[in-house]
Formats: structure tokens, C-alpha cells, sequence
């Protein structure tokens, strides 16, 4: 019998490695879309688990509405990303960096 | 005539959604009308859009009742702190568009430009009415994904498609957060609605009591984010430094409104059962956030940079509102943000006139000896920023005094007398420009744009902080009546 807390540690897991990714990542920026992708799993993960433990579909009801903006997202994010290499001819992260202060 | 019965009861009171229809549908019939105008004329495409506001401003005001009521089995609610936050919206909205006018007129794409501006309202429009969870998600992301692109617009420029890369990575974070610190209160309390939350909350036992406080935890770093609290402001110098200037205008004040008042919604309704545990966290972060902004503003050359540590600054003293969680706290956080909206968005408009033949006027430095060559926009940009600094008696000073007048009747003395001490800092950076303005040699020729419209911005809102600054009663009345129906 797989438990409701079994689900929470994989979507906690998830969860971390997409944080830690995106924030140790030195090398792409394509990696952190991926890194946010994972976070937002993680989340859905854990709407369906207490969506099916509690006995209740809202929460996925939600699953799908965060779906659609994930994908919405990433559609906006890789267009920035494509604008951004048209200007540096780079999409590494140490290469995001003309402005500081 | 055939009788039609929906599987659902159809939506009661759909006419609270007229604003927010009318801001969808013209925002989608100028997507299509930018096709079919001429390069020549898409100016005009930045006048309806004036007009929409206008139009939806004035829907607001039909709307609006004296007491809160809501649309959609309960998913949307009007009352009047959501009127009240659409019509500042709405005006910064108009701000930002007549700032956009000379700047933006040479990029292409023009009309998109406009059509995303009014999604971003439209997103806030919703975040500001919204009491579920669900709503809010939507609302909140219609506004960040359209003021992603609003930042990258100048898409040939490098910085501007950077600080667009940056707000993005940073924002979908935040979204993530945000969204599993949902999760865990969904899971504790079976339920998206803030009402049904904060009464599941207080019922709730010692047991999930963590699952609780993680999904607390989130939620606020979620929301912190967005508002742009210390220390999860680290876009926001880079943002607004890299934006075109009428988006930094637009973005420093509309989404902080927003956000704001989403913010006091979840805080109020969501959260009263855990208000000790909520109250210590935000606390920190307000004291965080004020010594933060003031600090590092000190060290900006860059003036957009600077505004940008200045709004942080301002952001946490917003906060201090919010920390006092009574009628007095929250009037004061709306006070300060309607201030804000007149500050800001003059002194932006002063930023932006600077701009011309070619070059950014964006340094400290290009500031001097303004005074000399345009003594009126040195007054009232010496005004503002005055203002900004919160010198009595301008709009500025009152704002602060709303909210630290309930700070200190709901018992965080230390913090108040922290936020006093270090807006005397703060005061430097604002008057070193004025320093710059009225003391130092031009070094560089003033070649001002003459748009009477940008004019009429400058005016109107210094007047507004002058104006609010010898009689601040009406604006303080305005806003505490905003909150009937909310306490």
C-alpha cells in the first residue's frame, strides 16, 4: 500500500531538486526551464495525491489549470530566451550578466 | 422559444465582471486592428487604449456597491477594496501608456505592445477581485506573463531581453513556491477559497499544525517575490534597470497594488488563526526590506537602479500595514500605495523625458544643472522626490505616518523607530539628486520632447503629492471606506 506521505517525499524531492538546479546550474539556461518544469510537477504531484486522499476533485481541477500555464510559460520563456541569444549569441548563465550594481 | 437548462446553474451577478469583459475584448479587438492600421497611425492604437481605461474605469464605478458581494458560485468578489485597487490600476495604466507615447513610437510591433499592457490590467484586475485560490493563480500569472514580454520588448537590445530572462526565471519560481505552499494549505484544509480556509484553519488541531505553517511559509515567499519583498527581491534592480523606461514606471506601481491587496485578502481571510505565527515572519522581512532598499539605493549611479532600491524600500514600509492587521493598518497600506502611484509615476516621467537624441539619460550625473535649463521639471521632480523621502508636508510623509501610527498602536515599537531611523538614510539618495538638479553645472544639453500629455502627467502628479501632502483627509477617508465589506 503506497501511503499518502510517500507521495509527499517524491513531490518534496521533486521539488528540491528543481530549486537546487535551478541555483547550482552555472552552465545553461535551458536546464532552468527544465528546473521550473520539475517544480511545477512536483506540485501537481502533490494536488492529485491530496486530491485522491481527501476525496475531493478540486484539486484536480487545479492540476490542470497549472498545467496550461506551465505550458504557456514555456512558451514565453524560450522566446525570451531566443531574443536573448539573438543579442548575445550565448544562452549560458555566466553569460547573463551585463547588468549589476 | 426553446427553454435551454445548463448542467450548471448559470453565473449570478455576471455584471460585476463587465469591467474586466470590456478590458478583454478590447484588449483582443486592438490585437486585430494592429493588423490592419498603418505604421503612420499606430498612434492611435495608444489613444483607445487610454480610452479603454477610461471606459473600464468608469465601468468600475457603476459596478461598485457598498458592500462586498461576489460572481461565479463565489469565485470572483467585488467589493470596494477591489474597486478601489482596479481604479488605481487603471490610472497607473493611463500613466504608463502616455509615458509610452514618444518612447515606444519607434519600436515595431506597437500595437502589441498596448494589447499586453491591458492583459497585464486585465490579469490584475482579476488578482485584486479574486478570494480563492484558483482565481488568484490566474490572475496572477496573466499579469506576470505579459509583463515578461512588456520587459523584453525592446528585443534588439541586450538589456532588455536580459532583464526579461532574469524577471522570468526568477518569477516562475516564485509561481512555484507559491503554488506548493497551496498545495500543503489545500491538503490541511480541503479547500481553494480563502473564507473556507481561515475558518478550517482555526478549527484545525495541533496535528497539522506543520503541514500548516510549510504551506504558510510558501505562500508567503511566493507572495514576497512578487511584491518584491527583501530578501527575495534580487530581480527587481536588474528589471527595472534593463525594461524601457514606461514599462519600469508601469511595473514598479501596478503589480505592487495588485499584489498588495492579494497579499491583505489571503493575510485577512486565509490566515487570521495563525496571525502570531505570520505577524513574526513578516516582521523580519519588513525590517529586512526597508534597510535593504534604503541602503543599497545609496549606491546606485543608474537613477532607474535607484528608483528601483527606493520602490523595495517603499515596499517594506507597505508592509508595515500589513504587520499591524487591524482597520487603521491596512487604510494606511492603501494611503501609502495611492501616494506611491503619484510619486512614481512623476518621477518616471521625468526619467523618461531625458531621453533624447539617442542617448538614455538614465545616469545620476545627466541630472545636473537641470534646474538651470528646465527650472519646472526641476521643481517638481525636486517635488517628488522630496516626497519620496517623506519630508513633511508632502503626500510622502503622510503615507508613512498611516502606516506607522498603527505599527506603533499594535505593539512593534522597535520596528517603527527602525523604519523612522533608516528613512532619514533614505532621504539621502533622493535629495542628492535634487543636489545635482539645482547645484551642479549642466554637463550635457536639455533637448526636451514637448508632449503635453507627458507634461500633464508631471503636473498632475506632483499636485496630487502637494495637494495630498496640505490636506490628506479625503485620500485617507477614500481608503478607509475601500475596506467596508472587507473587515
Amino acid at each position: 500500500m503506497i501511503d499518502l506521505s510517500d507521495y509527499l517525499i517524491v513531490a518534496a524531492c521533486l521539488f528540491s531538486l528543481g530549486v537546487i538546479g535551478l541555483f547550482l546550474n552555472r552552465k545553461n539556461v535551458i536546464t532552468i526551464l527544465m528546473c521550473i518544469e520539475l517544480i511545477l510537477l512536483a506540485v501537481n504531484i502533490n494536488f492529485v495525491a491530496f486530491s485522491h486522499y481527501l476525496q475531493d476533485i478540486s484539486g484536480q481541477i487545479f492540476v490542470f489549470f497549472v498545467l496550461t500555464v506551465a505550458a504557456s510559460e514555456v512558451a514565453v520563456g524560450l522566446a525570451i530566451l531566443v531574443s536573448f541569444y539573438r543579442n548575445r549569441r550565448s544562452i549560458d548563465v555566466e553569460d547573463i550578466n551585463t547588468l549589476k550594481g | 422559444m426553446a427553454h435551454v437548462t445548463f448542467p450548471f446553474p448559470f453565473p449570478e451577478h455576471l455584471e460585476f465582471l463587465i469591467p474586466e469583459m470590456i478590458i478583454a475584448m478590447m484588449a483582443m479587438v486592438l490585437l486585430i486592428a494592429d493588423l490592419f492600421i498603418s505604421k503612420d497611425k499606430k498612434q492611435w492604437l495608444a489613444y483607445a487604449t487610454v480610452l479603454v481605461c477610461i471606459v473600464t474605469a468608469v465601468a468600475v464605478v457603476q459596478v461598485t456597491t457598498g458592500h462586498s458581494a461576489t460572481s461565479f458560485y463565489g469565485m470572483f468578489v467585488m467589493d470596494p477594496l477591489a474597486s478601489f485597487a482596479k481604479l488605481l490600476i487603471l490610472l497607473t495604466t493611463v500613466f504608463g501608456v502616455i509615458l509610452s507615447f514618444d518612447y515606444m513610437k519607434n519600436e515595431e510591433n506597437m500595437g502589441e505592445y498596448y494589447c499586453l499592457m491591458l492583459f497585464a490590467v486585465l490579469g490584475m484586475m482579476l488578482l485584486v477581485s479574486s478570494n480563492n485560490f484558483v482565481t488568484m493563480y490566474l490572475g496572477l500569472e496573466l499579469m506576470a506573463l505579459s509583463i515578461y514580454v512588456l520587459v523584453g520588448y525592446q528585443r534588439n537590445v541586450l538589456r532588455s531581453s536580459e532583464a526579461a530572462l532574469k524577471y522570468f526565471i526568477l518569477g516562475s519560481l516564485a509561481s512555484g513556491m507559491l503554488l506548493y505552499g497551496i498545495t500543503f494549505l489545500y491538503g490541511a484544509t480541503t479547500s481553494f477559497s480563502f473564507a473556507i480556509i481561515g475558518s478550517a484553519l482555526a478549527e484545525s488541531n495541533e496535528s497539522a499544525h506543520g503541514v500548516v505553517m510549510l504551506g504558510l511559509v510558501f505562500v508567503l515567499a511566493g507572495m514576497a517575490f512578487k511584491v518584491s519583498i527583501a530578501p527575495f527581491h534580487m530581480w527587481t534592480p536588474d528589471t527595472y534597470e534593463g525594461a524601457p523606461t514606461p514599462v519600469t514606471a508601469f511595473i514598479s506601481v501596478a503589480p505592487k497594488v495588485a499584489g498588495f491587496v492579494i497579499f491583505m485578502r489571503i493575510l485577512h481571510d486565509a490566515f487570521p488563526a495563525v496571525q502570531v505565527d505570520y505577524t513574526n515572519i513578516l516582521v523580519v522581512l519588513a525590517a529586512i526590506t526597508i534597510v535593504v532598499g534604503n541602503v543599497a539605493a545609496i549606491a546606485q549611479r543608474n537613477i532607474k537602479r535607484m528608483m528601483a532600491y527606493s520602490t523595495v524600500g517603499h515596499v517594506g514600509f507597505v508592509l508595515l500595514g500589513l504587520i499591524a492587521a487591524n482597520e487603521a493598518g491596512y487604510t494606511g497600506a492603501l494611503v501609502y500605495l495611492t501616494v506611491y502611484l503619484f510619486m512614481n509615476m512623476g518621477v518616471f516621467a521625468i526619467i523618461v523625458l531625458m531621453r533624447r537624441d539617442g542617448m538614455d539619460g538614465e545616469l545620476l550625473d545627466d541630472f545636473a544643472g537641470l534646474s538651470k535649463v528646465r527650472p519646472g521639471y526641476a521643481l517638481a521632480m525636486g517635488l517628488l522626490l522630496f516626497s519620496l523621502a517623506g519630508i513633511p508636508f508632502l503626500g510622502g510623509f503622510w503615507a508613512k505616518y498611516a502606516v506607522i501610527l498603527p505599527l506603533i498602536g499594535a505593539g512593534h515599537l522597535y520596528l517603527a523607530l527602525l523604519a523612522i531611523i533608516v528613512s532619514v538614510i533614505g532621504a539621502f539618495y533622493y535629495l542628492r539628486v535634487v543636489k545635482y538638479m539645482y547645484f551642479d553645472d549642466a554637463r550635457v544639453t536639455f533637448n526636451f520632447i514637448e508632449n503635453p500629455a507627458m507634461k500633464a502627467v508631471v503636473i498632475v502628479s506632483s499636485l496630487a503629492v502637494v495637494a495630498i501632502g496640505l490636506y490628506p483627509e479625503p485620500v485617507m477617508a477614500i481608503c478607509k471606506q475601500a475596506l467596508i465589506g472587507f473587515i
